[in-house]
């Protein structure tokens, strides 16, 4: 069974929705829907800081929570710090059971796509992304 | 919390509860001992019983063999008949959505060199009488198919099916357990030789069932439990008295209520499709509209996730094809056609006689609630027609 931590993230998730497409917006995409879980992960790049992230999800609920706890994690991060968050720490604070601790990295997987796909978009702004701490 | 399982298990009727009450105390005996007053009102108590369940299944009191329950009757039904078979009938034919309860005994069958056909069904959940003929052979020795469905609630064709199976001398097994007291239940009318039932699914008591088996037919059948002669040779084993007692008494009380029962649960079960066809987007009834049993709903929720949709139903008590972290899909909706899925998030509704219309419409709400929460939280192309 699930930890309480799964449970209230399900019943109450926060941060979920869309960031509609602009310059500074990546998405990223993992899992299918054909093979029960898919993520969405959207996040707002402003000055090297991740000022908003939004998410999507179909899934089990360790899905659901796993991607609400990174996308909970991504906001107010810098995009250097974003990679702090890993799918072990995931497992971890959410104690996902072993056979739902992929949902984890998928959750992860779908963040990672997101900063990526900000960074290979065209700088409207020109400016320099900072890189801190 | 709302209780909307009833096809999982009812609760023990208050009626039913008082009946039974004294034959744990002061009236212990047991019901095979000849040699004093205990043992005499401990038999009274269980051949009054029998009456009881005859009558509700328009059977004679002789006909109706005691057991543990409807697992074990399907056992007694299926492998007693099985060993007494001629050696030239080694074919079974049962439904490839029965009970696992019927499964299981037919496909140990299977192991002992039987031959087993598991008939396929339609959408609908519909055995089609003419697929039975076809399947059935002068070497089949038995078929089964279940009176109505304990999943999706839809009644087969029975008296059809049996007529055909007849043809060639073939033994017709039901398990009528979710039947039982729903719908009229008339074994003649039905035609059937042997015929499953389980008290606690008709507020009788856990524990205790029964098989009908038709006069003559018990030559056709021989004990699987076999000890102290009890139950006409055919059941071993000291008689459960409180529980069949209690068993007779909720028969009894189902003989003069079910059809006040089933016209109410026939009007909540339409309310409460009603109601969700209303306030859940692309819902979808799972098996037939009609025959089906009253008060009984199953529907598939396009766009949420089977086990997400379980824990998300916190206010009411319904059965899905979902279990947690071991989501296995029901092998009946997945037969009806249905993909993992699909399966995975549908909902077993089963109203039952304390089931009030505030329930119908409260559950609803929070069906609709549930949903449309989760289809909030999920990508925008996962709500699938």
């Amino acid at each position: 069974m699930y930890s309480t931590a799964v449970l209230e993230r399900v019943r109450n998730p926060q941060r979920v929705g869309v960031l509609p497409d602009a310059a500074d917006v990546g998405t990223g995409e993992a899992g299918s829907l054909d093979a029960g879980t898919w993520a969405r992960v959207q996040v707002r790049v402003q000055d090297g800081r991740i000022t908003d992230a939004r998410f999507k999800v179909f899934g089990c609920s360790a899905a659901i929570a796993a991607t609400g706890l990174v996308v909970e994690r991504l906001e107010g991060a810098t995009v250097a710090d974003a990679g702090l968050v890993t799918a072990d720490r995931v497992v971890q604070e959410l104690a996902l059971p072993d056979e739902r601790a992929h949902v984890a990295t998928l959750a992860v997987d779908a963040a990672r796509r997101a900063l990526q796909d900000v960074q290979q978009k065209p700088r409207m702004h020109g400016c320099a992304e900072t890189v801190e701490g | 919390m709302i209780y909307l399982d009833h096809h999982a298990t009812t609760p023990v009727d208050p009626r039913v509860l008082e009946a039974m009450l004294p034959y744990f105390t002061e009236a212990f005996g047991n019901a095979s001992s000849r040699t004093h007053r205990f043992g005499w009102e401990a038999n009274g108590a269980v051949e009054r019983a029998r009456k009881q369940v005859a009558a509700l299944i328009g059977a004679d009191a002789r006909e109706v063999i005691f057991t543990s329950g409807a697992t074990e009757a399907n056992h007694l039904a299926i492998a007693g008949a099985a060993a007494a078979a001629p050696p030239d009938r080694r074919h079974a034919v049962t439904v490839v959505t029965e009970h696992k309860a019927v499964l299981e005994p037919v496909r140990r069958l299977a192991a002992e060199g039987w031959s087993i056909t598991e008939l396929p069904v339609p959408a609908s959940g519909l055995v089609d009488p003419a697929a039975v003929a076809a399947a059935v052979t002068p070497a089949t020795a038995l078929v089964s198919v279940m009176l109505a469905h304990n999943e999706i609630g839809v009644v087969q064709p029975l008296a059809d099916i049996a007529r055909v199976a007849h043809a060639h001398g073939a033994l017709v097994h039901t398990d009528a357990v979710q039947a039982l007291g729903r719908i009229p239940v008339d074994v003649r009318t039905l035609g059937v030789d042997l015929a499953s039932f389980s008290a606690h699914k008709v507020y009788g008591p856990k524990g205790v069932g029964a098989l009908f088996v038709a006069r003559g037919v018990e030559k056709r059948l021989r004990a699987v439990i076999t000890g102290g002669g009890q139950e006409r040779g055919l059941r071993g084993g000291t008689l459960n008295v409180p529980g069949i007692v209690g068993f007779g008494a909720a028969c009894a009380v189902a003989t003069q209520e079910q059809a006040r029962d089933a016209a109410r649960l026939q009007s909540l079960g339409d309310r409460m499709w009603n109601a969700l066809r209303a306030q859940v987007e692309g819902v979808a009834l799972n098996g037939t509209v009609a025959p089906r049993l009253p008060g009984s709903v199953n529907v598939r929720i396009p766009g949420v996730e089977g086990e997400t949709l379980l824990l998300g139903l916190t206010d009411i008590a319904v059965s899905t094809g979902a279990a947690c972290l071991s989501a296995e899909p029901s092998h009946v909706l997945t037969a009806l056609g249905l993909s993992r899925d699909e399966s995975l998030a549908s909902l077993r509704i089963g109203l039952g006689r304390q089931t009030t219309e505030a329930d119908v419409d409260s559950a609803a709400a929070h069906i609709a609630a549930v949903v449309k929460h989760l289809r909030a939280t999920a990508p925008v192309a996962g709500v699938r027609g």
